[in-house]
């Protein structure tokens, strides 16, 4: 199975350890693109590494998988997005995304739907659902604007620098 | 070792998983509740399930009761996805049909009781499956549980079924723990060995 495909303008593929650090790092040093996880931002480069690492530990169980988004042309990373928490009982998977401010809608409009697709189609998953911080703006808007539905909020769910935080719920089905 | 404690409520009691609790436990698992569950068929996986109720109870990861009405085992409560260092839980209560609402709900507060106090665990999960007992969802509405979400298709029934799940969950209004050495004797942080002095909420196995 190929892992790696393109849609419209952008490629989408899994990260390699050695290559990719400079660039994960760029895009997840800034704590306003892991907010709504909520995580804190990279301070140090090496934390990349070690990210690629545990990225692909996770796919190599089909744990998680990883994608980065990348300009067809430019090769400019804009975006990690990923699923993870994969139950292939249930046909189910977490996703969850850190975008660039050049991640807007009408570049996600291009890139989801194929991302979708093939976790549909080609895992076989019937539900991905996204668990974010609630109240994260721009992040649910884009998740209606995307077809995702609001399920409820789930309250309390982690505990991040003395708060509990209650975590927002929104999904897309395969026969959506 | 002890990590699972006894624990008495008004009609019965839950009790730690014994091998001998096997057949019992067979015949529960010939009722199940939760659309597209199987009937069991064989009894070895429950001689692995009460090994794994204490491993899983010594790294606090679950806690699994036998829930014993009139002496005889007519349910199993069961505390699982148990995150420590995010004071919360999932909860389930599986039942013969004999089982009431009543003993039900008294053996799954009792649990949660013991786990808010023992662990100080703030906020107890429980999904409610579309096709269950609709009387459940008022059961747990009358123990503070709120809905929190529908889950659509998050419970698979069958090979191309699905069913909703409703999330409920209560968060207790409880002060957060202070960080304590792993394994200090204090009631801010207690080892997970229910035997010894410190043993005041449940009775030794």
């Amino acid at each position: 199975m190929n892992w790696n495909f393109s849609a419209g303008n952008f490629s989408l593929r899994l990260p390699v350890s050695e290559q990719d650090g400079d660039a994960l790092f760029a895009l997840l040093k800034e704590q306003s693109r892991v907010d709504h996880i909520p995580r804190s931002a990279m301070t140090v480069d090496v934390q990349a590494l070690d990210e690629l690492r545990r990225m692909a530990m996770r796919f190599e169980t089909r744990e998680a998988a990883f994608w980065l988004v990348e300009g067809l042309y430019d090769k400019q990373l804009i975006a990690r997005i990923g699923i993870q928490k994969i139950n292939w009982m249930l046909s189910c998977a977490q996703l969850q995304w850190e975008l660039s401010n050049a991640a807007d809608l009408p570049v996600l409009q291009e890139v989801m739907p194929p991302l979708l697709n093939f976790c549909f189609s080609e895992l076989g998953l019937h539900r991905i659902e996204v668990r974010l911080r609630a109240g994260s703006e721009p992040h649910e808007t884009l998740l209606q604007q995307l077809g995702f539905h609001y399920e409820g909020c789930l309250p309390a769910q982690i505990e991040y620098n003395d708060t509990s935080v209650d975590m927002a719920l929104y999904s897309r089905l395969s026969t959506d | 070792m002890k990590f699972t404690p006894e624990l008495s409520f008004s009609g019965g009691r839950v009790r730690p998983l014994t091998y001998d609790d096997v057949d019992a436990l067979f015949e529960l698992y010939q009722h199940p509740e939760l659309p597209g569950q199987r009937v069991l068929d064989n009894k070895d996986n429950l001689i692995r399930m009460v090994d794994l109720s204490v491993q899983m109870a010594a790294t606090q990861r679950g806690m699994m009761w036998a829930l014993e009405v009139d002496g005889a085992i007519t349910g199993m409560v069961s505390a699982f996805d148990w995150q420590p260092s995010l004071l919360r839980t999932m909860l389930r209560v599986d039942g013969l049909p004999q089982l009431t609402l009543a003993q039900r709900s008294s053996a799954l507060k009792v649990c949660m009781d013991f786990m808010a106090e023992k662990y100080h665990l703030r906020n107890f999960g429980y999904q409610w499956i579309e096709g269950q007992n609709e009387e459940f969802k008022t059961m747990l509405t009358e123990l503070g549980f709120k809905q929190s979400a529908v889950m659509r298709d998050a419970w698979r029934s069958g090979e191309t079924s699905f069913a909703n799940v409703v999330q409920f969950n209560i968060v207790l209004d409880k002060k957060k723990p202070v960080a304590g050495r792993l394994g200090e004797d204090s009631d801010i942080n207690p080892g997970q060995n229910l035997n010894g002095d410190n043993n005041k909420d449940g009775g030794a196995a």
